[in-house]
């Protein structure tokens, strides 16, 4: 896919010989290291894993985007322009669906952790390779579940699954199983991912890296994956139980067999709560590496940003019940989850408050991946802040399953974590790919993905405050809902148009891209150390650890068209300070 | 709080300028119509305060950087000379935050725990969500309403809510009263509207294929009114023209039969109502000691008439238990008032008229040509029960 | 385990040390290598533990909301096949611990011989297992609805002899007996679920329904009536003698006693299959991590004959013991759940 004939390794023989003088001009690469379909579906390198993945993710956000689309479009009138209501009931529950357990969750662990997370520890490869790859399968497994569940009956509970209706085979769609399976192993793909990082960030540092040294991306997976390894499986069992509860009828969450349906949402809020924060705190592991690397800038207060991902880890296992003010659980039960949902308010805002402190003072690029990182500072603002608005008793009442919530949740996972996957993906392409892509595309691109996301979705706070419920295929004319959903569906045309754009110029980039240097934006980290794209085992020898926020050791090279170490400090490593930079 | 409660509604109280028809709503709320929404309102509004001052700040913060610290065109390398950490500064914005949100969640609190509790003297009306239509009983009046509930302006209202199917949700915007309906349980939802009006009704938990469709009209009337409407439709019936009985039965009445007798045939607690009026004119039913219908029916015999074995059913269901069946049907002897009972025999007995073969209403039956001489079976009746009209109970039992 | 691969084989030579055969590449000596292998481990056995806490959370509520449910299920297990089991299991649990103790000290013959006895262990469960569920299905005590369906399947049903029934002649004439009757029949009526009342027939693809029966209006009300489960013997009994439906127990001396099928039980608390669900489920999930164990022994059986350990490396038989040790722990906590209290 990305290779090119010409840069096929030649000559084998320099490669056994060279370690440190590699010659430059013959590519040995992860790409190019192996041939053939089967040294890509069998591989067990992390890199090419992560790349898999993201291709994959990236399919299935497209898939996603498209039911997203059909949603909005159908929204336009009030009694609905293209679809009838089984199938917008449809539409809704796919897209929530697959954006929620095939894109958002995988999207920034799986894909940019797998293939940066070991470079950045200057490890060869994640701990468990086998167990890597075969996660990725699952993944697949799982997917084709998914569209299982299209073709055998169709899916429609929305993407929580609420019993009874999801496991009465009156009422809901047959893909209901083939859904909930297809959940199940996603689930184990996820916990044997997170299972993975874990032990390779406890085991896989190189001697020099405590905690503290640890870049900022790392520290964010390791927090996510805390909580995939204990949260996953409850909704692992709750699934299971729902496929039960739907093929035999034995009554735990069915009220007419003396079950429980609240119980159901206990056990499913008990995950998807903490979930959320599995797709948040990835992304912000993303945005610390994407403001201190284009505003040149060590980050600020490292410590803090550090153990705030940590707090959110812990605080995400006891809000669960704030999905259910209206449930019917206790008043008592709603007081305690609604004090603690706040509480997690405080490491977020903490993080925000040192990316800006980061930039202060810095040479800040107005670079894509910048854009994004900036773009993310204002979105999870407004996001975070509306949540602020559903943990309170009061108005949660209120605003409880309106378009209020489909705006909070859209902006903290489509504009904060989606959006910073996809900076991310700026960001590290160079390193991924080996080429760069179109930067004035790329500025381009962002503009219109950023006004037509907040166009969407902005309006639709006042939908919801006004009133409007979701997952409603029609609404009534005469509540003034209509000019409000007209807004946001030429938003999210925008929106649309934008990602077309990105992946035009992506896409480009890998046939006539420029040659992207080891390390184009000037990063510390180490995967900015190998060269683009990195070699098969990354590291020939340990790599030498320093701070991976001190930019002031680099400079531009012009013969690099990258920055390089500079010419007047000694590389720790001892090699000779002008050519180190790709330095094995 | 009032303060800056205050301070908010100037900030905020304009109106919508995108909603023409709402008059009284502002940019975020609609209309507020209950003792509850001022409250929640000003709590939202709180917060939105906040918000736009942090939002506000940060977005000026982030955008005075950007430009400020921009790299500049042919600029290469760096320096930096910024502050790596700073503790006062960042316990402050780990501080600060904390107050503000203990401060949210108190009020929002206190709130939410006075407005969960109906006053004891509320009025009580029982709520059955189904998928996708709602069922209003008014116990004190022996009324039964569907897609359009009346109360009374400025009186607690409590909503007693179950559901027949799946979960559902009561949402009354105006009122910014939301609960959760659940199967197999009661939930409360209690209000006090403070204008007359008529607001919206939404289920607001996803229950399927109609469930956008699933709305229903709060009607908040004056007291005087309200008692005025109320009676009418207790005594509805009495004024009603006899080809309009058969469709008040099946609207108003048959609710109270449908948990155990569908309209399509099928067989549950209690034989179906599709085909009833042939099997029992034709006196084909077989009770369970073995009797024919046939046998009973005829002038002279124990029914004179089929439809007096249809009242005998209603008003004293055990004296023949059809076979196959538990005999679980209560006697509806009491609650349903002589001409409600006839209005139910015309039902059965116009039944294919009036349904499609699903059991499906028909929008609009043609019962202009009833069998003349429908109104023998009321004279042929002894009259049974009182005359007090508002003492029906609307507890709907099982029938059987 | 099988899924946590201490070993990639890598299919390159770029290694720039001496690793043993044994080693991945990106280790950097087997001491690391061994601490992220048991690190993976214990995360994995706490997933584990998660997967199964859901369930126990699902007993304990459950079990608060009916425990009369669960009082009157747990006579229908058998106490001696429980016990037996948990022996059996902890004996294989010890086995287990030797193997990783002889391995330590390098005893490979040792070490294969508690393998093979624990595997003894993990057939002898799932064989006491399999006698318990085959019991268990032959009576129709079945999880869900289909616990409703054959109630028949009792074994233990036995027609009545002559004198019972004359005597349930005479009892049909009275009118206490039918109302219990109907009363049994009601209640098994509440246990089902009920139809809504504007429920459709159920007309898609039989692939997309799910079981048949017990949503489906018109098949629910069929099966909803006592009558449609029982056998004509039975039926004609209870038209003509009214609704007795205890059944006569079989004196004959060497004829143990039975209990009846719960369904023929009038006295039966509501809602009783949910007991044999949550047994099935969690006795269920429990037996299918046996069967993993038990391929995870034979692995590591195969290995040890084939030599590949030896006291500086034996991680995959720590790390499967590890396995091992919690599906018996798991047991522990399943048995006098369901068995004893
Ligand atoms: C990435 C995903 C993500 C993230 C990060 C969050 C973050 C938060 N969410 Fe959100 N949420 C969802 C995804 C997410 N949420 C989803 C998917 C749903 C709906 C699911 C469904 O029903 O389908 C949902 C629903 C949801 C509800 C339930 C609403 C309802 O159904 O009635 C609530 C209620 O408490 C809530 C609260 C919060 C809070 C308090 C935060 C906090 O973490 C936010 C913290 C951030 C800030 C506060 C901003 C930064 C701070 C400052 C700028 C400083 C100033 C701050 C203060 C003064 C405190 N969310
Ligand atoms: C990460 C998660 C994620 C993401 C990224 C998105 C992205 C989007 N979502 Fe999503 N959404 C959810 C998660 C997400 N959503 C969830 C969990 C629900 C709840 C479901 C439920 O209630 O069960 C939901 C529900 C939801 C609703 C509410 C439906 C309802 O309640 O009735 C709406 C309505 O506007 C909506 C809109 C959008 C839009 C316009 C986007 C856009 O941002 C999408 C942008 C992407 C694209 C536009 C794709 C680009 C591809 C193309 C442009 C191809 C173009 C091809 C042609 C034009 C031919 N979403
Ligand atoms: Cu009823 Cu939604
Ligand atoms: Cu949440």
């Amino acid at each position: 896919m990305l290779l090119r004939p010409q840069e096929k390794v030649a000559d084998m023989t320099t490669l056994e010989a060279g370690t440190h003088e590699r010659p430059k001009l013959v590519e040995d690469n992860y790409l190019t290291h192996t041939t053939g379909l089967k040294s890509w579906l069998l591989t067990v390198d992390h890199k090419r894993i992560g790349l898999m993945y993201l291709v994959s993710v990236l399919g299935a956000f497209f898939m996603g985007g498209v039911f997203a689309l059909l949603v909005r479009t159908q929204l336009l009138t009030p009694e609905g322009t293209i679809m009838g209501q089984d199938q917008y009931n449809q539409a809704f529950t796919l897209h929530g669906a697959i954006m929620v357990f095939l894109v958002i969750i995988p999207s920034v662990p799986a894909s940019l952790g797998n293939f940066i997370l070991p470079i950045m520890l200057g490890a060869k490869d994640v701990a468990f390779p086998r167990l890597n790859l075969f996660s990725y399968y699952l993944w697949i497994i799982g997917a084709l579940f998914f569209v299982m569940a299209m073709f055998t009956g169709g899916l429609d509970t929305g993407w929580t699954f609420y019993t009874p209706y999801s496991t009465d085979t009156n009422s809901a769609m047959g893909g209901v199983i083939p859904a909930l399976t297809g959940a199940f192993i996603l689930g184990f793909a996820s916990i044997f991912t997170g299972m993975n990082f874990l032990v390779t960030i406890h085991r896989l540092r190189p001697p020099g890296m405590t905690w503290f040294r640890m870049p900022l991306f790392p520290w964010s997976i390791y927090a996510t994956s805390v909580i995939q390894v204990l949260a996953t499986p409850v909704l692992g069992i709750t699934l299971a139980l729902l496929v039960v509860e739907r093929a035999f009828g034995i009554g735990i969450f069915n009220p007419a067999l003396g079950g429980d349906p609240v119980l159901y949402q206990h056990f499913f809020w008990f995950y998807s709560h903490p979930a959320v924060y599995i797709m948040i705190l990835p992304a912000m592991g993303v945005i610390s590496e994407l403001i201190s690397v284009h505003s040149h800038r060590h980050i600020f207060g490292y410590s803090f940003i550090a153990w705030s991902s940590i707090a959110i880890a812990v605080f995400s296992f006891l809000v669960w019940g704030h999905h259910m003010f209206t449930s019917g659980q206790s008043g008592l039960v709603s007081v305690i989850f609604s004090a603690i949902t706040f509480s997690v308010a405080i490491p977020s805002a903490v993080k925000i408050f040192n990316w800006l402190a980061t930039m202060y003072k810095g040479t800040i690029s107005w670079n894509t991946p910048m854009l994004y990182g900036m773009g993310f500072l204002f979105i999870f603002t407004i996001g975070g802040l509306t949540g602020l608005h559903l943990g309170t008793l009061a108005t949660d009442v209120h605003l409880h399953d309106t378009y209020f919530v489909v705006a909070h949740f859209h902006y903290v996972m489509m504009g904060s974590a989606l959006l910073a996957f996809i900076g991310g993906i700026h960001h590290w392409w160079p390193k991924m790919t080996g080429k760069m892509y179109n930067e004035n595309a790329g500025r381009f691109a962002w503009f219109l993905v950023f006004v037509g996301f907040n166009v969407t979705f902005l309006s639709q706070f006042m939908l919801g405050s006004q009133g409007m419920p979701r997952r409603y295929a029609t609404y009534p004319e005469d509540a003034g809902f209509q000019i409000y959903h007209m807004i946001s569906t030429y938003g999210s045309y925008v929106m649309g148009l934008g990602f077309v754009v990105t992946a035009i110029y992506l896409v480009a980039s890998l046939f006539s891209g420029r040659k992207a240097p080891a390390n184009p934006w000037g990063g510390r980290s180490l995967e900015w150390q190998c060269a683009s794209p990195p070699p098969w085992d990354n590291f020939a020898e340990q790599p030498v650890v320093g701070d991976c926020y001190d930019f002031t050791v680099l400079e531009w090279s012009e013969k690099e068209q990258g920055y390089v170490w500079r010419s007047d400090i000694p590389h720790p490593d001892g090699s000779p300070a002008a050519e180190s930079e790709g330095s094995h | 709080m009032s303060f800056l409660g205050s301070v908010a509604g100037t900030l905020l109280a304009f109106n919508d300028p995108l909603v023409p028809t709402s008059g009284q709503g502002t940019f975020w709320m609609p209309e507020s119509a209950s003792t509850q929404a001022p409250f929640v309102d000003h709590v939202f509004d709180f917060i939105t305060v906040l918000s736009y001052f942090f939002q506000i700040v940060i977005t000026i913060v982030l955008v005075w950087f950007a430009i400020r610290y921009r790299k500049r065109k042919g600029q290469v390398n760096f320096e930096d000379d910024g502050p790596v950490h700073n503790t006062a500064l960042e316990l402050t914005w780990t501080l600060v935050p904390l107050f503000l949100v203990v401060g949210i969640f108190y009020v929002g609190m206190a709130g939410f725990l006075d407005l969960r509790r109906a006053p004891s003297s509320a009025y009580e009306v029982s709520v059955t969500a189904q998928k996708w239509s709602w069922s209003f009983d008014h116990p004190e009046y022996g009324v039964n309403q569907a897609g359009v509930v009346t109360v009374p302006v400025g009186r607690p209202v409590e909503f007693l809510m179950t559901s027949a199917d799946v979960l559902h949700s009561c949402f009354v915007p105006a009122f910014r009263v939301k609960q959760d309906i659940i199967p197999g349980r009661y939930s409360r939802l209690w209000f006090e509207a403070t204008k007359p009006g008529v607001y919206q009704l939404y289920c607001t938990e996803y229950c399927g294929t109609d469930h956008s469709k699933m709305l229903a009209l709060v009607e908040v009337l004056p007291e005087d009114q309200f008692q005025e409407t109320m009676g009418k439709l207790a005594t509805e019936y009495m004024d009603l023209p006899e080809q309009d009985l058969p469709t008040y039965a099946l609207d108003r009445l048959y609710n109270r039969c449908s948990s155990c007798h569908s309209l399509d045939g099928s067989t549950a607690v209690g034989p179906s109502f599709k085909g009833l009026w042939d099997r029992t004119a034709n006196g084909e039913t077989v009770f369970k000691d073995g009797r024919r219908l046939s046998d009973m029916i005829g002038p002279g015999k124990e029914f004179p008439e089929p439809e007096d074995y249809i009242r005998d059913s209603i008003l004293v269901p055990q004296s023949h238990i059809v076979q196959n069946y538990a005999g679980a049907m209560p006697s509806f002897q009491g609650q349903l008032k002589e001409r409600q009972v006839l209005a139910l025999v015309l039902m059965m007995k116009y039944l294919d008229r009036m349904v499609d073969d699903q059991g499906n209403r028909i929008e609009s039956p043609d019962l202009n040509e009833l069998d003349p001489g429908m109104g023998e079976v009321e004279a042929s009746a002894p009259e049974i029960g009182d005359e007090n009209e508002f003492d029906a109970v609307a507890t709907a039992g099982k029938g059987g | 385990m099988s899924q946590l691969d201490i070993n990639p084989a890598h299919g390159h030579d770029h290694d720039h040390h001496d690793h043993l055969p044994h080693q991945g590449h990106h280790w950097r000596d087997s001491k690391q290598q061994f601490e992220a292998g048991k690190l993976g481990m214990w995360l994995f056995l706490s997933t584990e533990i998660l997967l199964f806490g859901g369930l126990f959370v699902a007993y304990a509520v459950w079990r608060a909301n009916h425990p009369e449910i669960f009082e009157y299920g747990s006579q229908f297990l058998d106490t001696f096949w429980g016990g037996l089991n948990t022996c059996v299991l902890l004996l294989s649990s010890m086995t287990m611990a030797m193997a990783v103790t002889y391995s330590a000290r390098g005893q490979m013959k040792a070490v294969a011989i508690c393998l093979v006895l624990t595997l003894f262990g993990a057939g002898g469960f799932m064989v006491i297992k399999y006698i318990e569920y085959n019991h268990k299905i032959h009576e129709g005590l079945l999880p869900g609805m289909y616990f409703y369906e054959k109630p028949e399947a009792s074994y233990m049903w036995l027609p009545l002899d002559e004198q019972g029934r004359e005597a349930e002649a005479a009892a049909a004439l009275s009118a206490e007996e039918q109302s219990a009757a109907f009363a049994a029949q009601v209640q098994l009526e509440s246990e089902m679920p009920p139809a809504p009342a504007n429920a459709e027939i159920w007309t898609k693809s039989p692939a997309a329904t799910g079981p048949e029966g017990f949503t489906d209006s018109k098949l629910k009300v069929e099966t909803s009536e006592l009558r449609a489960f029982l056998p004509d013997s039975v039926i004609g009994k209870v038209e003509n003698s009214g609704p007795l439906l205890k059944f006569a127990e079989d004196t004959s001396p060497n004829k143990e006693l039975h209990l009846a099928h719960p369904l023929q039980d009038p006295e039966r608390p509501v809602n009783a299959q949910k007991f044999f669900s949550i047994y099935f489920m969690m006795t269920g999930l429990h037996g299918i991590h046996v069967i993993v164990g038990g391929i995870v022994i034979t692995w590591l059986l195969i290995l040890t004959l084939r030599g590949r350990f030896s006291y500086d490396y034996y991680t995959p038989i720590d790390l499967g013991g590890l396995y091992w040790h919690i599906v018996d722990v798991i047991w522990i906590f399943l048995f006098p759940l369901f068995y004893l209290i």
